[in-house]
């Protein structure tokens, strides 16, 4: 018998140029579990990340493979058990108002689902008060904020603000992320964490995950 | 030739300049408006009062204004250099972009591709656009795209050029920019997901793009070279804050060829010509070294780039122009960070020569006292023979 599973996680972890849907379909119609491919396809992101890490892969392999995944979940997922996506808790994910940049915000909106958390993605230019809708509408344990330009940072300060205001600072861990942040900002804005990648950024989220 | 030219082309060819040559970005109208103390053009608070906004929107819809837009653009690049000037800089990247489009009074479009938001900053000047998205999702949306614009672009620069050389060329050596980089051209136009999968899976198509893209910008070079500036600027964001977007191996086959070709061409024209890439580009640095640049641009501090290790790593084979930091040194820096920061730099990449000071940037918000400190630091450390050296 082929062991789908296997051949899943290799295909995406070397970014065969085939990509892994049709290697899905076939596992699928061969009746493979669904839940066994998806542990597959988040076994070979983690593997993804690690090889981005050390040197090997880079930016782009990141998101060949983060669009090869978003692809695989989308056929996956009628077939998965209910609430087998997302299990590890919810996460509200934006690029902070003024800013329209999303190449890394969905990098990691990709990484993180693949990673097992539900991912709400509220876009580009988000203003705070859309932020602190959505902390209270969809109870995540953390935002995280991408922000490329160096002229709207001041955007961190407004979703900070925003959530202190309604009294909701103290239920989520917010993390910053993108090409100008820097630490000065995570203490200047009172944030809990800076990612420099969507790898690192999987890991932050991994510790604050209950 | 004057002191100023003598002094940056030094640099260029890694000879010690009596001083380390001073240059900047002007492709903001903040900053050149409030150089020379111009008002923002009215015209734009048409385009952000939700009242005349849509009045906007209407003629939008009928027209393309673009001689207007193009004329906002050639206003960019003689104020640009005029500001230079008058900061005292020794060289200047002059942008020249005769590309956008309105498509309302929000958006933008290019000829290229690219969807934009329109930007304006907070004392109504416009700024630079904010990319979104590409419009062009495969093959046949690139070979059906009307290039007849494109076509259009060196006749513009060789004008607009032209006139800057003849009004700042003598007080200054203009480093001209008239298009996107290559890589940018590519994958902007078509957003990066796509990009990369075309990179991949359509690898043809995406040479027969470059090659359009690399054609166009050798006719740019040229139509400079003609108008008679002495510099190019090829620039291409091929990294990010933490390092290359691509495997540099991948950056070789697909856009070696091109770069050492566009180098070469300036080259035979008697133009030098610097690789602007923003992110960290260390790994970088010997293959743009190799493809024949003159020199590289801007070493982002922010992004982790060590002006010692490149001096190291490269310094005998390229000029360093950079590495003053715009997010926080140039905008709210005090004028003892700001003098030390000149200080180190000099220290670091002055040595022998082949350093050319430079904010790693530019945004609205930059503060001109700031570029004024900036430039008095360097006139006072960058003295050769240098009072400090790295060494």
């Amino acid at each position: 018998m082929e062991d789908y599973p296997e051949r899943v996680r290799s295909a995406l972890s070397e970014l065969d140029p085939e990509g892994i849907t049709p290697l899905l379909s076939e596992a699928l119609e061969a009746g493979t579990p669904a839940t066994d491919l998806l542990r597959a396809m988040s076994e070979a992101m983690t593997e993804v990340g690690r090889r981005f890490e050390s040197g090997e892969y880079f930016l782009a392999d990141l998101v060949l493979a983060g669009e090869e995944m978003k692809e695989g979940l989308r056929l996956l997922e009628p077939h998965l058990p209910k609430g087998e996506a997302g299990a590890k808790g919810t996460v509200i994910m934006c690029t902070v108002r003024g800013d329209i940049h999303d190449i890394g915000k969905n990098l990691v909106v990709n990484m993180l689902t693949s990673a097992g958390f539900r991912v709400v993605d509220l876009g580009v230019d988000v203003p705070a008060e859309k932020v602190v809708e959505a902390v209270r509408r969809e109870s995540p344990f953390a935002v995280g904020l991408s922000i490329l330009l160096t002229t709207m940072v001041g955007s961190i300060g407004e979703v900070v603000e925003g959530l202190q205001s309604a009294g909701l600072r103290d239920r989520v861990k917010i993390a910053i992320g993108g090409a100008c942040t820097t630490p000065e900002l995570v203490e200047r804005y009172g944030v809990d964490a800076l990612g420099r990648d969507a790898v690192e950024a999987v890991r932050i989220f991994s510790s604050w995950a209950t | 030739m004057s002191e100023k030219h003598r002094r940056v082309l030094d640099a260029l060819e890694l000879r010690e300049p009596d001083r380390v040559p001073v240059m900047d970005l002007m492709n903001e109208f903040a900053v050149a408006n409030a150089v020379l103390g111009k008002r923002p053009n009215p015209l734009t608070r048409l385009l952000v009062d939700p009242r005349t906004a849509r009045i906007c929107d209407r003629l939008i819809a009928r027209t393309s204004f673009l001689p207007l837009v193009d004329q906002t653009m050639d206003t960019l690049a003689h104020r640009g250099a005029a500001a230079a000037v008058a900061l005292g800089y020794d060289a200047a990247w002059i942008t020249y972009l005769p590309v956008f489009r309105l498509r309302s009074s929000k958006e933008l479009t290019d000829v290229f591709g690219r969807l934009y938001e329109m930007s304006v900053d907070r004392d109504g000047n416009l700024a630079s656009p904010v990319y979104r998205e590409g419009l062009i999702r495969g093959p046949e949306d690139w070979y059906a795209w009307p290039k007849r614009e494109i076509f259009r672009l060196p006749e513009k620069v060789n004008r607009v050029f032209r006139n800057v050389q003849k009004e700042s060329g003598e007080d200054l050596f203009i480093f001209g920019l008239a298009n996107y980089g290559l890589f940018e051209n590519a994958w902007q136009t078509m957003g990066f997901e796509r990009f990369v999968v075309a990179a991949r899976k359509e690898r043809g198509f995406l040479r027969r793009v470059i090659a359009f893209y690399s054609d166009l910008q050798c006719m740019l070079v040229e139509a400079a070279a003609d108008a008679g500036i002495p510099g190019f600027v090829l620039g291409d964001d091929l990294a990010y804050r933490s390092g290359p977007m691509l495997n540099p191996s991948l950056i070789e086959e697909l856009f070696g060829d091109h770069y050492r070709r566009i180098a070469e061409t300036a080259h035979s024209l008697g133009m030098k010509v610097l690789f602007h890439s923003c992110g960290n580009i260390s790994s970088l640095l010997p293959f743009i070294a190799d493809w024949g640049f003159d020199a590289v641009h801007p070493l982002e501090p922010t992004a982790g780039m060590n002006l010692a290790a490149a001096k190291r790593e490269v310094g005998g084979r390229i000029c360093l122009v950079g590495n003053l930091d715009i997010s926080y040194l140039l905008v709210e820096g005090t004028r003892e960070e700001v003098e030390e920061a000149v200080r180190q730099a000099i220290r670091e990449a002055g040595p022998g020569g082949g350093f050319i000071l430079a904010p790693d940037h530019s945004h609205p918000r930059i503060s001109i006292p700031r570029l004024r400190w900036m430039v008095e630091a360097a006139h006072r450390w960058g003295v050769y023979p240098l009072q400090e050296s790295g060494d």
